[in-house]
């Protein structure tokens, strides 16, 4: 690996697990909540990641940086999801442990999200080999945005 | 979506006969064709409980149940004659998996849809012979599955053996089988006994996203010069050993070289794994934008589709094409390792233990094939996913070998149940545009499956049943246990019963690898 990232405490610490798998005939539902929008996407982005491996293995390690657009709340979700399935699936194969998302901007017609995401390279022997995921899919995706009420929730199918 | 009461849903669908159920118009909106289903007594309650689940009231995230999904196909532009379900129809994304539905090619409305193809674009199934029989192989049967696993590196994050660089892979995108034969990889002959001869034409590789080729071949020249073998490739693949269980059509057998009971064979089930999800998934974004400009409606956002005509539609079918090349090029090689593994542990060259291809079927495709409608004939633009292409004797597609059978039909079982080699028939070839089912379909969910099976418990049963496993994870034990399946064998007799497909052989499985 070489040059070793530095991480801070802030950035070590695991979020706690606000998402559960739902059943779904083919593959499998995320459901993932929070007390904003924005930490219901992260949690379904580890919700994703805990289906590939089990996270408790997963060692923070190095980071990167993706960016997503969607021209509404669900394509941007989508397009999230997509954008950490790519990580993983070829270099730098990042299997996360915790992802952040730095820039969240769900206004007007552009939407746009930036997230750090932080983990390690897949690697077999470290990393039990959970299920792949295959792809991210629009089925019966749901996102419940009230602010008022407080809720804020996601369902995603993926495609395992 | 429209709300209604169990009782009032029932209203739209009808029984016709003891194999086959009409969805009526008016089911879903916008249909502008029937729809249709072949199910027996015991598939038909998995059927209407999924029904009935989706109708309880109060249901969050609350999935679309197969007939709503058949019904929703009926709605889409240019369909013709009916959107069929197969006895093995569940819920999928857009289209149910076991679905298929024809498009008229010289409608200007007709749609391609990628959700009618599937993710795992080609996933399919592929039948080798051998000469060997049950006592040749039982006493080296152990050896022969940890062989054979070793040969092939399986699940998720493992890296493959066939060397490719990005050339290569441009080179298979565009031909197929044809890149395996020139590699070496497989026998002249195999080309015969697949589907478009293991090449579809109208591939372009042009069409194909960097980000799909990446995902098909990582870390190989794109990025760094770590490996030069091209990784995941291998992911969720199944390769089974069968022992020949039993013979209905001993004539039809023959022509495929299976003789006698206790044969063995082996089958090889895999796909386009990430390249062709990256391919639907690119193919999605690109038409949910063609559908705003061209003012597509669909009763579900899964459905995206574009019309085969735009830009988007022959992209997509370009790509589509490079992906199934791509998948017949994953079976080649792992037919090539099969091969290889058996050779070692007998010490006979793969030529004399006559391990030839029976045939090789497509699940996940859409194919422009000659039809008659109503008498009269027209081209159309077949969607198969989770469903088999299972033409006639006669037809013109089909390799000479099977000219007078009908086209083989491969039925993969699960881990611990048998499979199944069927033929074509007219009968289907008239009522469901020559298509019958594809495996035995879920009937538990992969979560339930985790939440409900233990894993040394299908472990356990499936060593008394004198199977070898040799698997990448034992999560997925769970997930292909045999009790999260349908039975294979009532959707089988299903089909051969509603006469779609005729059944040839049936397959024991002795030893099973999955990644």
């Amino acid at each position: 690996m070489g040059d070793q990232e530095q991480f801070t405490e802030e950035e070590l610490k695991l979020p706690s697990c606000k998402y559960e798998y739902l059943d779904h005939t083919a593959d499998v539902q995320l459901h993932a909540w929070g007390n904003s929008l924005k930490e219901a996407f992260e949690q379904c982005g580890i919700a994703m990641f805990g289906y590939m491996t089990e996270l408790h293995t997963v060692e923070i390690k190095q980071s990167s940086e993706i960016e997503a657009t969607g021209h509404d709340l669900e394509s941007l979700l989508f397009h999230f999801l997509d954008e950490l399935l790519f990580l993983f699936s070829c270099e730098p194969f990042l299997i996360c442990s915790k992802v952040t998302i730095t820039d969240f901007n769900t206004e007007g017609e552009e939407m746009s999200l930036k997230c750090k995401c932080y983990g390690e390279e897949f690697t077999l022997g470290k990393h039990p080999q959970g299920t792949e995921v295959k792809a991210i899919t629009y089925s019966a995706m749901q996102i419940v945005n009230d602010p008022e009420t407080k809720k804020f929730e996601v369902f995603v199918i993926i495609d395992i | 979506m429209v709300v209604r009461q169990y009782q009032q849903e029932l209203e739209y669908l009808e029984k016709i006969s003891s194999y086959c159920w009409r969805i009526k118009k008016g089911f879903q909106p916008n249909m502008r064709v029937e729809g249709v289903f072949y199910v027996n007594q015991t598939l038909e309650k998995l059927m209407l409980d999924e029904l009935r689940n989706a109708c309880r009231p109060g249901m969050v995230g609350g999935f679309l149940p197969g007939v709503k999904q058949i019904a929703n196909v009926a709605a889409l532009p240019g369909i013709v004659g009916k959107s069929v379900g197969l006895p093995d129809v569940h819920s999928g994304y857009g289209f149910a998996i076991g679905n298929m539905a024809a498009f008229d090619v010289n409608d200007p409305e007709s749609i391609v849809s990628p959700g009618g193809v599937g993710f795992d674009i080609n996933c399919g199934v592929r039948l080798l012979r051998t000469n060997l029989y049950e006592s040749d192989v039982l006493p080296v049967k152990e050896q022969l599955a940890q062989s054979l696993f070793d040969h092939i590196p399986v699940g998720v994050g493992s890296k493959g053996i066939i060397p490719m660089n990005a050339r290569d892979l441009e080179e298979a995108l565009e031909m197929g089988m044809d890149w395996s034969l020139r590699e070496g990889y497989i026998w002249a002959e195999d080309k015969e006994h697949c589907e478009e001869y293991g090449r579809m034409l109208n591939a372009d590789p042009a069409k194909v996203s960097m980000r799909a080729k990446k995902r098909g071949l990582p870390q190989v020249i794109f990025f760094s010069k770590k490996s030069f073998y091209c990784p995941f490739l291998f992911h969720g693949i199944k390769v089974y050993i069968y022992e020949l269980d039993e013979i209905y059509d001993k004539w039809a057998a023959c022509k495929m070289g299976i003789e006698e009971k206790g044969q063995i064979c082996v089958m090889i089930h895999s796909g386009s794994r990430g390249f062709g999800h990256q391919v639907a998934t690119d193919a999605l974004v690109q038409m949910e934008k063609a559908m705003k400009r061209d003012n597509i409606e669909t009763n579900d956002r899964q459905l995206a589709c574009a019309r085969i005509s735009s830009v988007e539609g022959q992209d997509y079918l370009k790509s589509m094409a490079a992906a199934a090349n791509f998948a017949w090029v994953n079976r080649s090689s792992m037919t090539f390792l099969s091969r290889q593994a058996f050779a070692k542990q007998f010490n006979m060259a793969p030529d004399d233990l006559d391990m030839h291809v029976i045939y090789d079927v497509s699940h996940n495709i859409a194919k422009v094939e000659e039809h008659l409608v109503d008498g009269k004939p027209k081209t159309l633009l077949v969607h198969r996913k989770g469903s088999t292409r299972a033409f006639p004797p006669h037809h013109p597609l089909i390799p000479v070998d099977y000219q007078l059978t009908g086209q083989p039909v491969l039925i993969g079982g699960t881990m611990g149940t048998c499979s199944y080699v069927l033929t074509g028939t007219e009968q289907g070839m008239f009522e469901t545009f020559g298509s019958t089912c594809h495996g035995a379909g879920r009937a538990l969910s992969r979560a339930k499956s985790r939440r409900n099976i233990d894993y040394t418990d299908v472990l356990q049963k499936l060593e008394y049943m004198g199977i070898s496993i040799r698997v990448a994870s034992p999560k997925l034990v769970m997930e292909e246990a045999p009790e999260s399946y349908k039975n294979v064998t009532d959707v089988v007799n299903t089909c051969h019963a509603a006469g779609i497909s005729k059944k040839c052989i049936k397959l024991r499985p002795i030893a099973v690898i999955k990644g």
